[in-house]
């Protein structure tokens, strides 16, 4: 049988699948980031309080540790696998890719996660129960296994975009899949600016001190620390575009909104000028400023920055082999993957589908605006939503009263045949182009209502048919019976 | 249904498998999935049974519970983060060897796989809630506040069990996968429904909770009599209480794993008299024999070995279950996980164990030997020469593994 791996399709008409993840994904970065930097903060004031004997740094350490418990370990560690659930669900062969090629070191990664958990809450709840050298070494742990969970993390991250070596696709390899140049870069600014959402958010609770002169003192500490992570941390993000490929350079210009750029200076400069206003009065650090900054850098620079980077990547969701709709599109000889598209382009996507229902399997008038919504779901619907709202709705693509002749002619002469930047190829045979263009056009004149009718239409009449063939067959049987 | 149709199932879960293969011997990932999920479902067990002593003695005016329950909730908390790091290694093990399905059936009940991670926010902030509103206050018999926060954060606990449970179940019916997707002829992208369940294999494994949390209250009393200021009044009847926990709730949960057996579904042919049906059952009613001979009077020893023995019988269950998956998906599907592709990758498979052993032995044994002496001792804890010389062991080998992370990594750039 001429079947590939291809899984049901979730479709969330709101906001799409595509967004849920993202949402998903950029909360998690937040509370994840901020972790780690504060896990290095920590270390590095829990090693100060030891060297100069003072307990106010361990009290900050414990009221910081308790703030990043409740609110970032908690959604942070729910959030985290959140991100393989979101993606199971909404590209489950992006994320099938990513676990099969580096499983180990997600389990690697775990061994460190499960040091930092039971880390955070000793750090928290020792303060005063265990002497400070010891404290300062637990910190010290805890610090170097919230680093090793983030530098594990990010090479998978970067083997998303790309394989660290081109030299993977022929030769396979974890190695070479994980690490390279891109690898590095993103890991030196993922650094630099969880840093700077650790200055951020521990503002919340440098706030709360109430002692002026401590409280200057760890203004200015986290003050100088978000100013160097902020400069160093948009210096990489210059760097880090030298290193994705030309494809996702191209995608960047031509396919983000217009709003990215101007979005993520706005932050940078709006960052810096936080830090500095509060080194300058620390007066005016008080809790909301500093969650407005947070919530800030969650909306306006994290989420379009996330996002960007899951754009950058079209066609592919993971390691230029696998499309965005979850075909794999690209020999990888090292690893013995064959590209699924020779099989499409033989059978057709309503065979090759395994989760194609049975009366879908072959096209007639009956079942055409069926088989097009399930050609549509299938190849479209992760980037773009068959419905009003949601990630770059299909209807904005079709001009209003386009005839079904023309998308199909735009179909069979574009989509099937990969002529167009940042799409998937999607071979289809010539009835299945058709089908997907009377749907389309349905979709873009009535909307989920119109196709719902035509749907529930084309379902009564294969009922009633049904019926019939049934009736005649009892008829034949009684008439042969007869004779 | 006939050969031909089972041989479709087949095909459909055979070309659903991922292509980039595996990096060693499935069975590795199966052993592991088995080993970390007993480890997992013992926390969950632990954090529902410790919620529900919290939620008990909220309710209940005996001084001792109250004492008792608001020990508990600070377990009960740790227990959340712990069962849900831990259980993200089963979830990753999984998705190794049973990715067609586990990916199917999520897929398919999408909204509820996404509702899973918001309810499970909710429920561990509820109960933060509940704990921030008590742990302040110096007298621990006195009614705790806002005890609805507690009941929120049970009843979301155990919503979010149920998704689980139902996903874990749909994994094991891929002959009704595609009616569930093409519903009486019509399509259903929106994974809106929980497709199935066996309450009574959901109840068993929440019931497990009540012996789980037993061995804690036996081990907790053990635990804290050592100390100066220990009173072991209080700590004696939370022995009392745990030891009829453990009793009690291993005949329920013994009663439901019958229930359970008892209602497989055909496909799963004859486990449930076979080998490892029947080990499952006898070993949670063995542990009830257990505690009944080994828990009397102190038992000084066999305090700290009830949670540890909680955990034998965690595992033989849960190996039980991987048998069951075994026998239906192999047994009636004829769905092997045995001839998974293998795209051998030494290095990778070497690296997790070593990091392991060594990063995760000595850290743990260093926190852990740390964590043990505080809670032992009243005022400030100062470790002798030995604990401190693990603690120095422990950071060395942390830096070693990041050098080598980042060695390794140039030298692969550079080459």
């Amino acid at each position: 049988m001429d079947l590939i791996s291809l899984y049901p399709t979730w479709y969330e008409p709101t906001v799409g699948s595509g967004w849920v993840v993202a949402l998903i994904a950029t909360f998690h970065v937040l509370a994840s980031h901020t972790s780690v930097g504060a896990a290095l903060l920590f270390a590095y004031l829990s090693h100060k309080a030891y060297r100069e004997d003072r307990d106010d740094l361990l009290d900050f350490i414990k009221k910081y540790g308790l703030f990043l418990m409740v609110f970032t370990y908690v959604a942070g560690s729910i959030t985290g696998p959140g991100i393989w659930y979101s993606t199971t669900v909404a590209s489950p062969n992006g994320i099938g890719a990513l676990i099969h090629s580096f499983v180990w070191k997600w389990a690697t990664e775990w061994v460190f996660f499960v040091i930092e958990v039971v880390g955070v809450y000793m750090i928290v709840y020792l303060v005063g129960r265990v002497d400070k050298r010891t404290h300062m070494k637990i910190s010290v742990i805890f610090g170097v296994a919230s680093l090793a969970t983030m530098v594990i993390i990010v090479g998978i991250l970067s083997f998303m975009m790309m394989p660290g070596k081109e030299v993977w696709f022929e030769e396979g390899g974890y190695l070479n899949g994980f690490y390279g140049t891109n690898t590095f870069i993103q890991t030196g600014m993922r650094m630099a600016f969880m840093f700077t959402m650790t200055a951020v958010v521990g503002g919340i609770v440098v706030a709360s001190i109430k002692d002026p002169a401590f409280k200057k003192e760890m203004t200015r500490k986290l003050g100088w620390l978000g100013i160097i992570a902020t400069l160093t941390g948009a210096a990489m993000f210059q760097w880090y575009l030298t290193s994705v490929p030309d494809q996702a350079l191209l995608v960047m210009e031509n396919r983000l909104p217009e709003y990215f750029q101007t979005s993520i200076i706005a932050v940078l400069a709006g960052t810096l000028a936080y830090f500095i206003i509060t080194m300058l009065r620390p007066q005016t650090l008080v809790q909301g400023f500093a969650g407005f900054m947070a919530v800030t850098i969650l909306v306006a620079g994290l989420w379009p920055e996330e996002t960007a980077r899951e754009s950058m990547r079209k066609p592919w969701v993971a390691g230029q082999y696998v499309y965005s709709n979850q075909v794999i599109g690209r020999d990888v000889p090292g690893m013995g993957i064959e590209s699924q598209l020779p099989i499409i382009e033989k059978v057709g996507i309503l065979q090759a589908h395994p989760f194609t229902p049975d009366h879908l399997r072959e096209l007639n008038n009956g079942n055409q605006i069926q088989a097009g919504e399930f050609i549509a779901m299938t190849y479209c619907s992760n980037c773009h939503s068959p419905s009003e709202t949601g990630i770059r709705p299909l209807h904005r693509y079709f001009p209003e009263g386009v005839t079904q002749e023309r998308v199909a002619d735009y179909v069979k002469g574009v989509l099937t045949t990969g002529n167009i930047a940042y799409m998937p190829k999607m071979p289809m045979r010539d009835d299945e182009a058709e089908a997907l263009a009377a749907y389309l056009v349905l979709n873009n004149k009535g909307g989920q209502p119109a196709v719902t009718a035509a749907i529930d239409l084309e379902i009564e009449q294969r009922e009633r048919a049904l019926v019939e063939k049934n009736a005649q067959d009892k008829i034949a049987a009684i008439e042969m019976e007869g004779k | 249904m006939d050969a031909q149709q089972i041989a479709q199932v087949t095909d459909m879960m055979y070309a659903l498998r991922n292509p980039a293969g595996l990096p060693t011997y499935p069975i590795i990932f199966v052993a592991l999935g088995v080993l970390t999920f007993a480890m997992h479902i013992l926390f969950v067990q632990l954090l529902l049974g410790t919620s529900l002593v919290a939620l008990y003695a909220a309710y209940n005016n005996h001084p001792l519970w109250r004492r008792l329950g608001a020990a508990m909730i600070d377990v009960a908390k740790v227990s959340v983060s712990v069962a849900i790091v831990i259980g993200v290694a089963p979830l990753l093990f999984v998705q190794v060897v049973y990715d067609p399905q586990w990916y199917t059936s999520n897929v398919l009940s999408a909204d509820w796989v996404i509702s899973f991670i918001i309810l499970l926010i909710l429920a561990y902030w509820a109960m933060y809630y509940f704990y921030f509103q008590n742990y302040k206050r110096e007298d621990k018999t006195a009614q705790p506040k806002s005890r609805w926060s507690l009941i929120v954060s049970m009843a979301l606990m155990l919503v979010v069990g149920f998704i689980m449970h139902s996903l874990t179940t749909q994994m094991l019916h891929p002959e009704l996968w595609q009616s569930w997707y093409s519903n009486q002829g019509k399509l259903d992208f929106s994974g809106s429904q929980l497709h199935a369940y066996n309450p009574w294999r959901f109840a068993f494994f929440i019931s497990m909770a009540i012996p789980v949390t037993g061995a804690m209250l036996v081990t907790y009393r053990r635990f804290k009599s050592v100390r100066s200021d220990a009173d072991h009044t209080y700590l004696n009847f939370a022995a009392e209480v745990g030891k009829k926990w453990i009793l009690v709730g291993s005949i329920i949960s013994f009663v439901l794993y019958v229930a359970w057996m008892a209602s497989l579904p055909e496909t799963a042919g004859n486990f449930a008299t076979s080998f490892w049906g029947i080990l499952g059952g006898l070993g949670v009613i063995g542990y009830a024999l257990w505690a009944q001979i080994r828990l009397r009077g102190e038992a000084k020893f066999c305090s700290y070995m009830a949670l540890p023995m909680a955990l034998v019988i965690g595992l033989i269950v849960a190996t039980s279950r991987e048998v069951l998956r075994y026998d239906i998906l192999n047994g009636f599907f004829n769905y092997n996980f045995f001839d998974y592709k293998i795209v051998m990758d030494w290095y990778s498979t070497g690296l997790f164990f070593l990091t392991f052993a060594l990063v995760g032995g000595s850290v743990l044994a260093y926190f852990l030997t740390i964590a043990w002496k505080a809670g032992q001792t009243v005022g400030v804890y100062t470790p002798s020469a030995t604990v401190n010389k693990m603690g120095t062991v422990a950071i060395w080998i942390m830096v070693l593994w990041m050098i080598q992370f980042f060695a390794v990594g140039f030298y692969i750039w550079a080459k």
